[in-house]
């Protein structure tokens, strides 16, 4: 990521209340296109809350989100979704849609007529396809798939939206250890090739090995904002999740290892 | 290279519409031809076109013509119309509710039917100068109300689709409890007419219900399928579909108040025909797959072929004395499903 990269997505004194509860508090931050930023915090700390606020599923009570310089309050869903993406951890699957079917429908937000998709949706699809190592399933069905092959279709289902921001909220959540690293390491490359990523994640250790940057959330604030190797401190961790962690550092990665949780 | 997908999609619902077209045309013939008085297919067709050429005049028609434009061609007319809107409800309703165990009448939209045709008929509620309408009216206005109800519920409980579902129940039961009151305190020759009804049968209906019953259908189910690839990215669930850009409550709401139109209208004037609303959608859907763009024309294709046959056949082994259409459908639906089930199962239900 160079430096003078634009800033793709603005946070600026964002809250959001539900039910007179303040479940964000002025949260700001900003990411350029190419970084990678990891969205850590324990439960109820806010992170998918924040995410909602950005894909504009929610609307802040309070403060700004920008998008590409534009502010997301007057746009409408579709017009975020062409700029802004999501990795869900997971969709249902008993509709018998194929893997091809379901990339396809991450053209929606981009497909101007009624019915078919043109020529160029079918093109974008079929460089996923293949990107994402999905050719030989394209006709299997959901249902069919092992759990790795389809974090590959939703992710690929993701890129097809053409985003310039990409939200992954637990995007590894119940994959095994090399399914978790093949996620964050897709997510990964895609942010070399310019895109903004966003991560929500429990899994510290993933977060700081990939990600430019953390923001640390609790209670719906912020309590830090870094590089990995700065945020993540044991001290902190005590403090935000109440658990006694060793933590390792690693040139410029670090290693948290949970010891015991604090009564 | 393998062929885009969009082109083969497209061919294939050419290729669907063609030969559900084709196997219609062939049903109409022989729909026109079976019954009490049985007619070759060439006498049918030659009677039906002379028919035709009077311009419906049946004061100078023959007995043959008679039977074909009075009682057969009406009969052909309305299981093609309500087969396509039971199984277009069927598709819509459960990809909505995403419940595959769902039909169209889960909102409870025929049990307010049934009450509706019940006052009418044992009461003798007429509305106005309706006089025969009187009954299809009184259904639909039960039909309605009942779904009017169950969306109040549903939507005060949260708006969940299994909300849905329950309201729907339980609205059901409460009608039907209604209606069988009315049943036991009524006399039995009034009761039989209610029972006729509850049972579906297309025998007596007229031209002029099958074109209020066609326009009705055709219409909603344009509105359908223009939505059809919205209907596709709600499969994802709600979440998603939201974050693509579908306003998933709306799409939701409306599409719930199209399928209540849609069963409500064909309910009024053919009785409750169970089944092919459950089952016509499950059958494509196992053949086709789960876009909606090829799903719904085939159900259309299927839906109507589907219960235009199941009349031929109830005529056929009813005699004089024929079997209402609804007990049909689920005789040669039930096994015809286990079936696929059987062959397909595997691959559809996870």
């Amino acid at each position: 990521m160079s430096p003078e990269a634009p800033v793709t997505i603005k946070v600026e004194g964002v809250s959001f209340s539900y039910r007179d509860k303040e479940t964000l508090s002025d949260i700001n931050f900003e990411a350029k296109a190419g970084e990678f930023i990891g969205l850590i915090g324990p439960n109820g700390s806010g992170k998918t809350t924040l995410m909602r606020c950005i894909n504009g599923l929610l609307r802040p009570s309070k403060g700004t989100i920008y998008m590409d310089g534009r502010s997301t309050s007057g746009m409408k869903i579709k017009d975020i979704a062409m700029i802004c993406a999501n990795v869900p951890a997971d969709c249902s699957d008993d509709f018998s849609l194929t893997v091809q079917e379901l990339v396809f429908l991450g053209r929606y937000p981009h497909v101007n007529s009624m019915w078919w998709e043109s020529r160029q949706d079918e093109t974008v699809v079929a460089e996923a396809i293949k990107k994402f190592r999905l050719e030989g399933l394209i006709n299997r069905r959901l249902n069919e798939l092992s759990s790795g092959e389809k974090a590959r279709a939703l992710l690929a289902k993701a890129v097809v939206q053409q985003p310039k921001i990409l939200l992954a909220d637990e995007p590894s959540a119940h994959l095994d250890l090399r399914y978790q690293l093949e996620v964050m390491e897709t997510l990964w490359e895609l942010s070399r090739q310019g895109v903004t990523v966003l991560t929500a994640s429990h899994d510290m250790n993933l977060t700081s090995k990939f990600c430019d940057r953390v923001v640390m959330l609790n209670g719906g604030r912020t309590v830090a904002t870094g590089r990995p190797v700065d945020v993540i401190t044991a001290e902190r961790i005590r403090e935000v999740y109440g658990v006694e962690v060793s933590v390792f550092r690693d040139g410029d990665e670090v290693f948290s290892v949970p010891r015991r949780s604090i009564r | 290279m393998e062929d885009s997908l969009v082109k083969r999609t497209r061919r294939r619902l050419s290729l669907i519409i063609v030969l559900g077209l084709l196997l219609l045309i062939g049903l109409f013939v022989v729909s026109l031809s079976v019954g009490s008085y049985p007619m070759t297919p060439t006498e049918a067709l030659q009677a039906f076109w002379n028919a035709v050429n009077l311009r419906g005049d049946t004061s100078q028609m023959t007995l043959d013509e008679k039977v074909v434009w009075i009682v057969r061609f009406p009969r052909f007319l309305a299981a093609m119309g309500v087969g396509i809107g039971l199984a277009v409800a069927g598709v819509v309703m459960q990809a909505v509710i995403r419940n595959p165990l769902v039909d169209p009448y889960i909102t409870g939209v025929s049990s307010g039917a049934a009450l509706g045709a019940a006052c009418a008929v044992l009461l003798g509620v007429a509305i106005g100068t309706a006089g025969v309408y009187s009954l299809p009216i009184m259904a639909f206005i039960g039909a309605i109300l009942a779904f009017t109800i169950t969306l109040g519920l549903a939507e005060s409980a949260g708006g969940k689709p299994v909300a849905f579902v329950l309201a729907g129940v339980i609205v059901g039961i409460f009608l039907s409890s209604i209606t069988n009151l009315l049943m036991i305190t009524s006399p039995s020759q009034g009761v039989q007419g209610v029972l006729h009804w509850l049972f579906g049968s297309l025998a007596n209906t007229t031209l002029q219900e099958d074109a209020i019953i066609l326009f009705v259908v055709g219409l909603l189910t344009i509105i359908v399928l223009i939505y059809a690839r919205e209907l596709n990215v709600i499969l994802l669930g709600d979440d998603q579909a939201n974050q693509l850009g579908v306003n998933v409550r709306f799409l939701k709401r409306g599409m719930l108040i199209l399928t209540s139109l849609l069963t409500g209208v064909c309910v009024a004037f053919t009785g409750v025909i169970g089944f092919v609303g459950l089952i016509v959608p499950h059958m494509t859907r196992m053949v086709v797959g789960g876009d909606h763009r090829l799903l719904l024309p085939a159900s259309i294709v299927v839906g109507a072929n589907f219960l235009v046959a199941c009349d031929i056949i109830g005529r056929l082994i009813g005699g004089a004395e024929e079997f209402p259409v609804g007990i049909i459908t689920s005789l040669i639906g039930a096994p015809f499903f286990a079936y696929l089930l059987i062959r397909k199962g595997r691959d559809y239900v996870s």
